[in-house]
C-alpha cells in the first residue's frame, strides 16, 4: 500500500467519522409488522403506562437496540452499555439491552430493579433475542420478565427494508435511486444493520469520490470492501 | 405420644389404633400435610370412645373439616363395637412458651392460640386513640415505616385461593392474626411465580391492620446480604443488627440467596434466635424445602423447620382461570370464562407467565379495538404458544403427570415409595427423558434430589411395562399428547 492510498483511506475514514448520523428515534424507525409494539413503546411513558415493564424480543437486526435507544433518548432513561454493571435500584426509567448476555451479578441487579419498579414505581424496557420463558437466566428473573408486556419484533419485508434504506439515506442527505436499493437487496446480505451500514458507507464513498450514488459506484464500493 | 414413660393401658390401645390411623394417612397424605395436621394430634381410647386431641383451634378446625370422617371410618373398621370419635383442643400457653424457649428440631408446628380466643397482644394493648381508628387501608398506609418495604397492593384480598395454596394461605392468615405466638418461623417454599412474595406482603399488611405501630421489614435475601456487607464496611454493623433485632416481623424472601455466604448466615442465625426468643414473627421463603437447601448451615436449616413449613404448588386449571378473571377485572377488561379457560390451558407453569399472557391479550384487543375472544387470544399469543409448544419444562411434566394420576405434585419429590405414587413418578421421569434434553442426574435432581440410577431404573421399568401393559401404554400416549399439544 503506497502513501497516497493510505492518505486517501485516512481521509475517507475522517469523513466517515465526521458524518452526523441521525440518532435513533421513533421517527426514523420503520415499524413494518411491528406497529403494535411501536405504539406500546410510545405509550410506555410516565403517566401513560399501565404496566411498568416492557420486553421486546426478536432475532438480531430487527431493531431492538434502535428502539431501546429511541425510548431512552425520549425519556432520558439510563441505558447501560453492553457488559457494564447495571445501576442499583431504585431507578425511575431504565432500558436494558440484550438481557441474554447479563452476568450473574447483573441478573440479580435487574431482578431488584424490576421488583423496585413494581413496588415503588418506575419504568423498565428490556430486550433479548428470546422470549422470557426461553432465556437462560435465573428463573426468578425470567418469570419476572414474562410478567411484563412482551412483544416479539419481526423482521421487515423487502419492501419495508427498501423504505428503511431510503429513510436512512435521506437522514444523511443522500439521494438513493431505486435501482441502487434494488441492487443492494439482491446482491448483499439482507439483514437490516448490514444494509444500513452499506448505505452509510455509500454516502461516505459518494462524498469522497464526488459522485452521486449509483449502481456502478455501489459495485465499486462493494468490490473495494471498504470498512463499513 | 410425647415422652410418656409408662403408658396406661388405654394409651397403649390408643397407640395401636392411632398407629393404624397414622399408617393410613402416611399412605394418603403427603409429608407436609401429615406433619402439619396429623402428627400433632394425640388420641386416647376408652370403651366406645376415641378422643382425638388437637394442639390448637386452628388444627382442630382443619382436622374436623378434612380428616374427621376418615378417622371415624377407620375407628368403625378397627373396633368391634360402635365407637364415637370426639375432637378436642388441648395444650395451653405454658406448653407453648416452654416449646418456644426450647424449640424441638422437628417439623411439627408450634401451637398458636385458639382461633376463637382474642390474641393476647390485642387484649393487653390499650385501646387505640380515636385518631388511630381509621379505615384499615388508611391506617395501613399511614403506619408503614419508610423502610418496611411492604407493598400495600399485595393483600389477602388480591391473593387468589385454590387447592394449590389453601394450606399456605390458611397458615399465613393465622400468622398474620397471631404473630410470634405460633407458627414461628413460617417457612413458605415453592417454585418461581407462585405467590410466595405476595403471601409475605399480605401477612405484613394484615398485621399492620391489627397493629398499626408494628415494626415490620420485608427484605429480599440478596438485599439483606448486600446491606449487611455495607454495614460491616461502614462500621455500622451494630446499628444494622439493632434494627433487625427490634422488629416485630421480619420477612426474608428467597433465603436460598444466603447459600455459601457463611458470614451472613452466622449473623442471621443470631438475629433469628433473638426474634424467635422474643416471640417476634419470622417468615422465610425459599425455592426448596428447608432440608434440601444447599450451601446453608445445618443449624439454620433445622431452625427453619421449628415452626410451620408450607408449600405453594403450581395453580391448577380452575385456579388459573380464577386468577385470569380476577386480573382482568382489575384491568377493567371484559374477559369471558371460555377465553380465560383457553389462556389458562396454554400457560400452566406459574402465575407470572399467566399474567404476562393476559396483559398481551388485553393490549392486543385494545390496540386493535376488538373484544377479547378465543380467536383474538390465539392471535395475540401466537408467538408465545409457538414457543410453549417447543419448550416443555420438567415442572410442567411433573404437574401434568401428577394431575393425570390424581396425585399431588409434591409426591413427585417425596421419598414415599408406595406403588400408587412410585409409578406416576417413574412415568414422569420417563416422559422427562423423552421430552426434554435433561440428563439422568438432572432429572433425578428435579425429582427430590434422587440418584441418576433411580431415573435409569424408572425409565427401564416404564419401557418394559409399555411393551406389556396396554393401559400404561395408553396413559403414556395421552400424556405425550397433552404435553406436546
Amino acid at each position: 500500500m503506497n502513501a497516497t492510498r493510505l492518505t486517501l483511506r485516512l481521509m475517507r475514514q475522517l469523513i466517515l467519522d465526521l458524518r452526523p448520523d441521525s440518532p435513533p428515534d421513533f421517527s426514523n424507525y420503520l415499524p413494518g409488522p411491528n406497529v403494535e409494539a411501536l405504539a406500546a413503546l410510545r405509550a410506555h411513558a410516565p403517566g401513560c403506562a399501565r404496566e411498568p415493564l416492557l420486553y421486546l424480543w426478536g432475532e438480531a437486526g430487527v431493531g431492538k437496540s434502535h428502539l431501546l435507544r429511541a425510548w431512552a433518548g425520549a425519556l432520558g432513561a439510563v441505558l447501560p452499555g453492553a457488559g457494564a454493571p447495571l445501576p442499583e435500584p431504585p431507578l425511575p426509567v431504565l432500558a436494558v439491552d440484550d438481557v441474554d448476555t447479563l452476568d450473574a451479578d447483573n441478573q440479580i441487579l435487574l431482578f431488584g430493579l424490576i421488583n423496585s419498579a413494581r413496588e415503588q414505581g418506575g419504568l423498565l424496557l428490556a430486550s433479548g433475542t428470546l422470549p422470557p420463558a426461553q432465556l437462560a437466566l435465573r428463573p426468578d428473573l425470567a418469570t419476572r420478565l414474562a410478567q411484563g408486556l412482551v412483544f416479539r419484533l419481526l423482521p421487515l419485508s423487502d419492501a419495508d427494508k427498501a423504505a428503511a434504506l431510503t429513510i436512512r439515506a435521506e437522514g444523511r442527505g443522500l439521494r438513493l435511486p431505486e435501482e441502487v436499493t434494488r441492487y443492494l437487496l439482491t446482491h448483499s446480505r439482507r439483514d437490516l444493520p448490514r444494509l444500513l451500514a452499506t448505505v452509510d458507507a455509500l454516502d461516505t464513498f459518494s462524498l469522497s469520490r464526488k459522485r452521486p450514488a449509483s449502481v456502478p459506484l455501489l459495485k465499486e464500493l462493494l468490490q473495494q470492501r471498504l470498512p463499513l | 405420644m410425647r415422652g410418656r414413660l409408662s403408658p396406661p393401658i388405654e394409651t397403649r390401645q390408643m397407640d395401636e389404633f392411632w398407629s393404624h390411623c397414622l399408617a393410613h394417612f402416611e399412605r394418603t397424605l403427603n409429608t407436609q400435610q401429615l406433619n402439619t395436621w396429623i402428627r400433632p394430634l394425640t388420641a386416647e381410647t376408652a370403651t366406645g370412645l376415641v378422643t382425638v386431641a388437637a394442639p390448637n383451634g386452628f388444627v382442630a378446625q382443619w382436622v374436623r373439616d378434612k380428616f374427621l370422617p376418615e378417622i371415624e371410618q377407620l375407628a368403625r373398621e378397627y373396633f368391634p363395637g360402635a365407637t364415637k370419635v370426639v375432637l378436642k383442643i388441648v395444650g395451653g400457653r405454658a406448653a407453648r412458651q416452654a416449646g418456644a424457649e426450647s424449640p424441638p428440631e422437628r417439623e411439627i408446628p408450634q401451637a398458636p392460640p385458639p382461633r376463637e380466643a382474642p390474641p393476647e397482644r390485642e387484649a393487653a394493648k390499650p385501646a387505640r386513640p380515636a385518631s388511630e381508628k381509621k379505615t384499615p387501608a388508611k391506617a395501613e398506609k399511614a403506619a408503614i415505616p419508610d423502610d418496611s418495604r411492604i407493598n400495600p397492593l399485595f393483600s389477602f384480598d388480591t391473593f387468589v385461593a385454590g387447592k394449590a395454596n389453601d394450606l399456605a394461605r390458611a397458615a399465613a392468615l393465622q400468622v398474620a392474626d397471631n404473630p410470634g405466638s405460633g407458627y414461628n418461623p413460617l417457612f413458605v417454599y415453592g417454585g418461581v411465580g407462585l405467590g410466595k412474595t405476595h403471601l409475605m406482603h399480605a401477612i405484613g399488611n394484615r398485621m399492620l391492620q391489627g397493629n398499626a405501630k408494628a415494626r415490620l421489614k420485608y427484605i429480599h435475601a440478596d438485599r439483606y446480604v448486600s446491606d449487611m456487607v455495607r454495614a460491616v464496611r461502614s462500621n455500622s454493623y451494630d446499628d444494622f443488627k439493632r434494627r433487625y433485632d427490634s422488629l416485630d416481623l421480619l420477612m426474608v424472601d428467597d433465603i436460598q440467596f444466603f447459600a455459601g455466604k457463611e458470614g451472613t448466615q452466622e449473623q442471621f442465625f443470631y438475629t433469628f434466635n433473638t426474634l424467635i426468643e422474643d416471640h417476634k414473627q419470622v417468615i422465610i421463603t425459599s425455592d426448596t424445602f428447608p432440608k434440601d437447601m444447599e450451601g446453608i448451615e445445618e443449624r439454620l436449616k433445622s431452625r427453619f423447620s421449628w415452626g410451620l413449613t408450607v408449600m405453594l404448588e403450581p395453580p391448577e386449571l380452575e385456579m388459573r382461570v380464577a386468577i385470569l378473571l380476577d386480573k382482568a377485572r382489575l384491568e377493567k377488561a371484559n374477559l369471558d370464562e371460555g377465553t380465560a379457560f383457553f389462556i389458562a390451558k396454554q400457560v400452566r407453569s406459574n402465575v407470572r407467565e399467566l399474567e404476562g399472557a393476559l396483559k398481551r391479550v388485553i393490549a392486543f384487543a385494545r390496540f386493535n379495538k376488538l373484544s377479547i375472544s378465543i380467536e383474538l387470544a390465539k392471535e395475540a399469543l401466537k408467538d408465545l404458544l409457538a414457543v410453549q409448544n417447543r419448550q416443555i419444562s420438567i415442572e410442567n411434566i411433573q404437574k401434568t403427570v401428577a394431575d393425570y394420576f390424581k396425585i399431588k405434585v409434591a409426591d413427585m419429590y417425596s421419598k414415599k415409595r408406595t406403588r400408587n405414587l412410585a409409578r406416576p413418578r417413574q412415568m414422569a421421569m420417563y416422559v422427562a427423558r423423552e421430552l426434554t434434553d435433561l440428563s439422568y442426574p438432572e432429572i433425578g435432581q428435579a425429582f427430590g434430589g434422587r440418584d441418576h440410577t433411580t431415573v435409569l431404573h424408572a425409565c427401564g421399568k416404564i419401557e418394559e411395562l409399555k411393551a406389556s401393559d396396554q393401559n400404561l401404554r395408553r396413559d403414556y400416549n395421552l400424556l405425550i399428547q397433552v404435553l406436546t399439544g
